[in-house]
């Protein structure tokens, strides 16, 4: 068998490249939205999907993973991750990409519940490995969206997915020695005390505060994107302020107080950070940090303490993870199911207003009458190129006249244009991220009965 | 200090911190960033004491537009992009459920607002007024719509529109 470090740094691998992935395509959406000519909408079930699956496979995933042996269980899981994740870089249509996430997801959800199992006799300590399982799974999610977005701009979405292979096969190669090991002696039952049912508190918390930190990456990187006209590197070194912030926010964690303590409030923190993010004053990038930076901290907080929480005395590891796992991925799929009608309706409702404030200012302009009638036809023609997103005026201004002072007055007109397009942008996103942090809140409501019910 | 006193410090300053947040945000102007609204098309805009033909053209365009997005039930400036090119008229009349007949009637009690907001602001002499509004119940809709497109060819060249009357009372323009 494997000695143990390679084996640990593998399993750890394993559980953030699979966690990575219900977040990893955030950034990749503009770009998949265009090439395979869908929707909003419909774009949003490449993420949906994936966290669907996770949460209706992850359970009877951890079962399967004890019926035959967790090393087999992880190798088998990370191959068909694998091979699911070339199948995603190879779709050409909206449908074959999902149909691939599904399959993707059945197998990182028997990767990550096995590798559950297999980390305590890895690290020698049931807590040092539950706190190393949820430490990389948050750090996995957190990061997912950044290294998604520089896969996106560096080569191409389908990058994402096509690096994930190898990625996985590398992950897999220390856990084939434990399978093997496994097929040579049987499998060996490694704790058959059942020690209760799932904590169900713990993971509606975990189900509530993960659809609100969904809310934040998923929202904040549209917003980024589709509002602010960012390009995808743009955007991921924009978003990389909140894993930054997690990964600090997981090295002070554990010594700040008890599970319950740490969990209340990193849901606060995420919280505050959506707040912000809703209340945004400017248009400006740098406003989005220090939301983001509430956020992280948050989320490295309130998941590896609610993780920690679901698991502690609670045997078997894999089934309890899998039950955390279900509760993460079913949070973040309504989340996102809920949130998504919601913003699309706003962004479209927003994209109509700022049209209006647009062709207000166009024609309260000092601009001659000939110039602002021409303006606004051009305003016209932008708005039937941009298929339902707030579209980029800018162009509608090029030429600029020649004579001096009636193009500063069109200069003039184009920032003010620029400001109400902002402005719509920005707005448009405000009732979800409100929403958002509300979950959060309600998040707050199970980490508090958990200290006076047992469950 | 206790896990206690350190669980409860961390819980005070996770609120702290976001309350600090949004209390700036909102302090900076975060709950009123949002696109400036239009206003009511059926509403009197006051005219802003124009100088020239060219301004006073501009407001009679704008009250005209106005009248007609009043009439039509949309905003004026969801209207001035429907009128830019025949294309996005037929797309806007699609949208709107508007016919031919209904985008007339609009266009035309839309000039005869701006004709009576030019009377009242002076910019139009009454003498003017009448022979205006019985011109404008006579034009095709086309011709109608380039009126407000550009009111210049109408106030500028009064004689194309009034016949030989036209010139006479032309002199009375401010």
């Amino acid at each position: 068998m494997s000695p143990p470090r390679p084996r640990l740094t593998a399993l750890a691998v394993a559980v953030a490249l699979v966690l990575a992935d219900s977040s990893i395509v955030v950034l990749a959406l503009p770009q998949i939205y265009r090439d395979l000519d869908t929707s909003v909408a419909g774009v949003t079930w490449v993420l949906i999907s994936f966290n669907l699956v996770m949460a209706l496979a992850a359970v009877p995933a951890a079962h399967l993973a004890r019926r035959i042996g967790p090393g087999r269980a992880a190798a088998i899981g990370l191959a068909v991750f694998a091979g699911a994740g070339l199948a995603c870089g190879l779709s050409t249509e909206l449908s074959t990409l999902i149909a691939a996430r599904c399959v993707q997801a059945l197998g990182g959800a028997l990767a990550v519940t096995a590798v559950l199992e297999l980390l305590p006799a890895t690290v020698g300590s049931e807590r040092r490995a539950v706190a190393i399982w949820a430490t990389a799974g948050a750090a996995g999610a957190a990061l997912g969206p950044a290294v998604g977005g520089l896969l996106t701009e560096l080569v191409s979405w389908q990058s994402i997915f096509l690096l994930q292979a190898p990625l996985a096969i590398a992950a897999g190669v220390p856990v084939l020695a434990v399978a093997r090991h496994e097929a040579a002696t049987g499998v060996i039952s490694t704790e058959l005390r059942r020690t209760g049912r799932p904590h169900l508190l713990a993971n509606l918390a975990l189900a509530l505060v993960s659809a609100a930190i969904a809310a934040a990456l998923f929202l904040l990187v549209l917003l980024l994107i589709e509002g602010w006209r960012l390009s995808p590197i743009g955007a991921a070194i924009v978003v990389s302020a909140m894993p930054l912030a997690a990964l600090l926010g997981a090295r002070v964690g554990p010594a700040m107080g008890s599970e319950r303590a740490r969990a209340a409030a990193g849901a606060i923190l995420v919280s505050g950070g959506l707040g912000g993010l809703a209340l945004l004053p400017h248009a400006e990038v740098a406003l989005t940090v220090p939301p983001q930076i509430l956020v992280g901290l948050g989320l490295a907080l309130v998941l590896s303490a609610l993780t920690e929480t679901a698991l502690a005395g609670r045997a078997p590891q894999a089934i309890h993870g899998g039950w955390t796992i279900s509760a993460r991925h079913a949070g973040v799929a309504i989340g996102l199911i809920v949130l998504t009608p919601l913003f699309t309706a706003d962004l479209a409702q927003q994209r109509n207003d700022a049209l209006d404030a647009s062709t207000a200012v166009v024609l309260d302009s000092k601009v001659e009458p000939l110039l602002k009638l021409q303006l606004a036809q051009r305003i016209e023609e932008r708005l039937e190129g941009e298929r339902g997103k707030v579209p980029t005026l800018g162009p509608a201004f090029e030429p600029l006249p020649e004579d001096p002072a009636t193009r500063a007055d069109v200069i003039l007109l184009r920032e003010e244009l620029q400001d109400q397009l902002d402005r719509a942008a920005t707005h448009a996103f405000s009732p979800s991220f409100g929403l958002g942090a509300l979950i959060g809140l309600l998040a707050l409501i199970p980490i508090g009965l958990a200290r006076r019910v047992d469950l | 200090m206790s896990g206690e006193g350190k669980g409860r410090f961390l819980v005070a300053a996770a609120i702290a911190a976001s309350l600090a947040l949004v209390g700036a945000y909102l302090a900076a102007g975060g709950a009123s960033y949002e696109p400036a609204k239009t206003q009511d098309p059926c509403k009197p805009r006051p005219w802003t004491e124009p100088e020239g033909l060219q301004e006073i053209a501009q407001q009679f365009s704008l009250s005209a537009l106005d009248g007609a997005a009043c009439e039509l039930g949309v905003s004026r400036e969801t209207l001035a992009r429907a009128l830019a090119t025949p294309q996005s008229r037929e797309r806007f009349m699609q949208r709107y459920g508007i016919d031919d007949a209904k985008l007339a009637r609009a266009i035309r009690a839309g000039l005869l607002r701006a004709i009576s907001d030019a009377e009242r602001a002076g910019a139009l002499n009454p003498l003017l007024a009448a022979p205006l509004r019985a011109t404008v119940r006579q034009i095709p809709v086309d011709q109608a719509i380039e009126l407000i497109k550009d009111a210049r060819s109408l106030l500028n060249n009064l004689e194309s529109f009034l016949g030989p009357a036209g010139g006479l009372i032309e002199q009375f323009l401010p």
